[in-house]
């Protein structure tokens, strides 16, 4: 592993002990982002670290008595972290979306931790209402006057307008090598894409860009393998899949070429307006990326995500879609019939992999994976002879 | 021998809770007429498209006055769901969902609405079938498809996930309008219930998305809003509320002259019947029967010996069955958030000249539209008013709108002295319901409140 892949794993690995190092070293704030479209830019321009809250390793313990079972993994890990203190060394949180899961968390969250600042300014849902934009341009309005609050001193344009320079370069960067990595010019495992993108969640994005440039420059360019087959990874809209998943399903003959993942494509695929004023940039981003890439939680007449990923799979290149959906998801579990019956109607092998914060019985789950890149090869197969 | 293995054959329950004294709940007499109001409104409904009107299907809030007052039929999807299993005829619909692939932790209100959705069309496609021979299916033909499609969901991100859907199953292109109504998180300073400048500023947006609610009537049926009706339509809203507040307000007394579960049953004429005199006949007859009730002395439950406060959506397939279960431990579940938080239960901002801001401000302080704190201090107001011992959480399992901070309220009544249970079931989803499991819960409540009392 190179060591600036090395330095992200541990950035990606250990968010919180990357951020309180940061914080001692810098001496500013550390902000708490949770998903799943609230931007960094203006926390950066403010002098703060912003983090993107994940999902640990940990199983739920402490936090079962604040959350049910039913509850995706994600909002029971965030409370469970939160009761052991994981976030303690956060100077706020911020978030605007509508999950009524996350909403839970929160308030679980501020009951645990009552003298940590929320910064919570809901996003407008509607995205092609008439309304939407104004309501957008005041939702970012309110968090530039909270935030500066927060760090006691005025965030001007200029320096915000710097962070969406720099954010937008760091996206840009991981663009080009998923680009790479969909025309088949580098060798790169799904496990180690993962950490690029969540370590550019959590690090300091000046120090991921550089982080990006020499792993560029060290990075062999080597033809993969003709005889993997190729999958597209979709789902997990809020935060990663296992790594232990992604290796599986390469291990077994299969090799990921793209993918619509939170902590993945759908966190980089859209950039700011530079030449906008800052605000109607982050405005416009939020409001414009869905036409890009669909997300079932935003309401918007004309977008739809099964013709999304049909049209990316065939981009791509991709002989199959592995869905991934984070068990008790409620917009993925009411989109996910629209998908299968879309890919099945087009021929195109697909498979449900159902993800848990614990428990996920691998063995078995392999047993499936094998079986689907047996289907997807013979199809892809049959279709070449 | 023989006998051996008939003393070992289990005697299932039948169809009424076998627990505790056997009393049954004693239900107000005055809420038949809503089953009137609802089977006439049902009716309305499924000759719409023979009387040429043309039909909105919504969900969310109380938004139906603004589809009254343009002479518009409204079919309330999670009115349509919780009918369905009130009356135990759901199974079927959500059967159909789990066959496209909704899985079954998907809220169930939905999962009904869109089955059912899905069986309509399933019987447009065949000629005649199977489909037809079941008696429910009948009145289900009867259910228009919609002109129109309009979402106004506080808080629940689901709601709104669920018309997207609607949209999509009917082909793309029903006109659907879609109304954010924002949560107030109440997370500055000047932050309080109706007060402070968040609540002012999101009053205004959702009043403004009203106003292009009308704009979009308008553009959908041709012709213009009348604002006027809109305010007589409020009228008899506003009467009802304030009524139905007055008759809420008289279960302080004790026993309490009548249940959660009597007003469970008065939610159709708040939520989604008709604004005209009916509901206002309606809460006036309940408030009259309560005041005869208190009058006397007789109360919902037998013997009341404790109240409770109900928190958490209702599960439909047991009103019934629940109302029963709490009577014969003589527990009388006097308030709950469900009923006493929502449905108009600010009527005094609505002002008649113009109630647009008012409604606005009705449809934000919906039951879970506030942050924890401010939440469970109305929930407190409302246990310390009917002198509350105790708090039943009901963790719905589909319903997460209702079941976030439900640990936070069961750790907010024990601070104040309350016992607090929690019982697992669902709004429309008879499986995640677990008998056995409330029973032993119920009797330990009700064994602590009584320990607590002798040790007074």
């Amino acid at each position: 592993m190179s060591p600036a892949l090395a330095s992200m794993k541990r950035a990606a690995e250990q968010p919180m002990e990357y951020a309180a190092e940061w914080k001692a070293r810098t001496g500013r704030k550390v902000v708490g982002l949770l998903p799943m479209h609230f931007p960094g830019e203006l926390a950066h321009a403010a002098g703060c670290l912003p983090v993107v809250l994940q999902d640990d390793t940990e199983p739920v313990t402490v936090g079962q008595a604040n959350v049910f079972n039913f509850y995706c993994g994600l909002n029971r890990s965030l409370i469970d972290q939160t009761m052991r203190g994981k976030f303690d060394g956060l100077d706020a949180i911020m978030f605007g979306d509508h999950c009524v899961q996350l909403l839970g968390t929160a308030d679980v969250i501020r009951a645990e931790r009552p003298s940590l600042p929320i910064l919570f300014n809901q996003l407008c849902t509607t995205l092609d209402a008439n309304w939407a934009l104004r309501e957008t341009l005041g939702t970012f309005e309110q968090l530039w006057k909270e935030l500066e609050d927060l760090t006691g001193h005025r965030i001007s344009a200029e320096a915000t307008t710097e962070s969406i320079r720099l954010f937008n370069r760091s996206r840009a960067q991981m663009r080009r090598l998923y680009e790479m990595r969909r025309r088949g010019e580098v060798t790169i495992s799904g496990r180690d894409m993962q950490t690029i993108v969540k370590s550019s969640m959590v690090m300091d994005r000046g120090e991921h860009v550089a982080l990006m440039d020499k792993l560029y420059s060290t990075m062999p360019r080597r033809a993969v393998s003709s005889s993997d087959v190729t999958v597209y990874l979709s789902g997990h809209m809020c935060h990663a899949p296992k790594p232990q998943i992604i290796d599986a399903i390469e291990e077994s003959g299969a090799r990921v070429v793209n993918d619509d993942l939170y902590v993945g494509w759908r966190f980089i695929h859209a950039d700011m307006d530079e030449s906008l004023p800052p605000i109607e940039a982050l405005a416009h981003w939020y409001l414009d990326k869905n036409r890009k890439m669909p997300c079932p939680t935003r309401t918007m007449q004309g977008v739809d995500w099964e013709a999304y990923l049909l049209s990316e799979v065939e981009r791509s290149q991709a002989r199959g879609l592995i869905v991934l959906m984070v068990k008790f998801c409620e917009p993925h579990m009411y989109f996910y019939p629209e998908i299968k019956e879309a890919f099945d109607k087009a021929g195109i092998p697909n498979l449900l992999i159902e993800t848990e914060h614990e428990e996920i019985p691998m063995e078995a789950l392999k047993t499936r994976i094998e079986t689907f890149v047996e289907i997807a090869k013979r199809r892809a197969d049959i279709k070449a002879a | 021998m023989g006998s051996l293995v008939m003393d070992n054959v289990v005697s299932m329950p039948g169809s009424r809770p076998v627990f505790g004294t056997g009393e049954r709940a004693n239900k107000l007499k005055s809420t038949r007429f809503g089953s009137k109001l609802v089977n006439d409104y049902w009716n309305g409904v499924f000759a719409a498209k023979e009387e040429g009107k043309k039909v909105v299907w919504y969900n969310g809030t109380y938004i139906p006055p603004f589809f009254h007052s343009h002479d518009l039929v409204w079919v309330h999807g999670e009115a349509w769901s919780a009918m369905l299993a009130a009356r135990h005829q759901e199974v079927r619909a959500q059967a159909r969902g789990d066959q496209r692939g909704y899985d079954r932790e998907l809220c169930s209100y939905a999962r009904t609405h869109i089955g059912q959705m899905l069986i309509e069309m399933d019987k447009a496609r065949a000629e005649g079938g199977a489909a037809l021979e079941d008696p429910r299916m009948e009145a289900m033909m009867k259910l228009p498809p919609p002109d129109m499609i309009v979402n106004a969901y506080p808080y629940c991100s689901s709601g709104q996930q669920w018309d997207d859907i609607t949209y999509r199953v009917f082909g793309k292109k029903v006109p659907m309008f879609t109304i954010q109504i924002p949560l107030l998180w109440g997370g500055r300073s000047d932050a309080g219930y109706m007060q402070g400048e968040e609540w002012h500023q999101r009053s205004r947006y959702v009043a403004d998305q009203l106003i292009e609610l009308t704009r979009f009537l308008e553009a959908n049926t041709g012709r213009k809003f009348d604002f006027d009706r809109l305010s007589d339509t409020m009228g008899y809203i506003k009467k009802a509320a304030e009524l139905r507040l007055e008759g809420m307000e008289m279960c302080k007394a004790r026993p309490a002259p009548a249940s959660f579960f009597d007003w469970i049953v008065s939610i159709a004429p708040m939520s989604f019947l008709p604004g005209d005199q009916n509901i206002v006949d309606y809460f006036q007859g309940v408030k009259e029967e309560i005041a005869e009730r208190v009058r006397v002395g007789e109360g919902a439950v037998k013997d009341e010996k404790y109240r409770l406060f109900f928190d958490g959506m209702m599960n439909w397939n047991k009103v019934g069955w629940l109302a029963d279960k709490f009577a014969q431990v003589n527990a009388c579940v006097v308030a709950g958030r469900y009923t006493h938080m929502s449905f108009w239960q600010e009527p005094q901002l609505i002002d008649l000249k113009d109630p647009i801001l008012g409604m606005a401000q009705n449809y934000l302080v919906c039951p879970n539209n506030h942050g924890a704190p401010i939440m469970i201090g109305e929930i407190e107001k409302h246990c310390d008013n009917y002198e509350i011992d105790g708090v039943v959480c009901h963790a719905s399992r589909t319903c997460r709108g209702m079941t976030n901070s439900q640990f936070l309220i069961a750790g907010s009544a024990k601070k104040y002295g309350r016992q607090a249970m929690f019982f697992e079931g669902d709004v429309a989803d008879e499986s995640f319901y677990k008998d056995e499991l409330l029973n032993v819960r119920l009797e330990a409540m009700v064994e602590a409140m009584e320990a607590k009392r002798r040790a007074a």
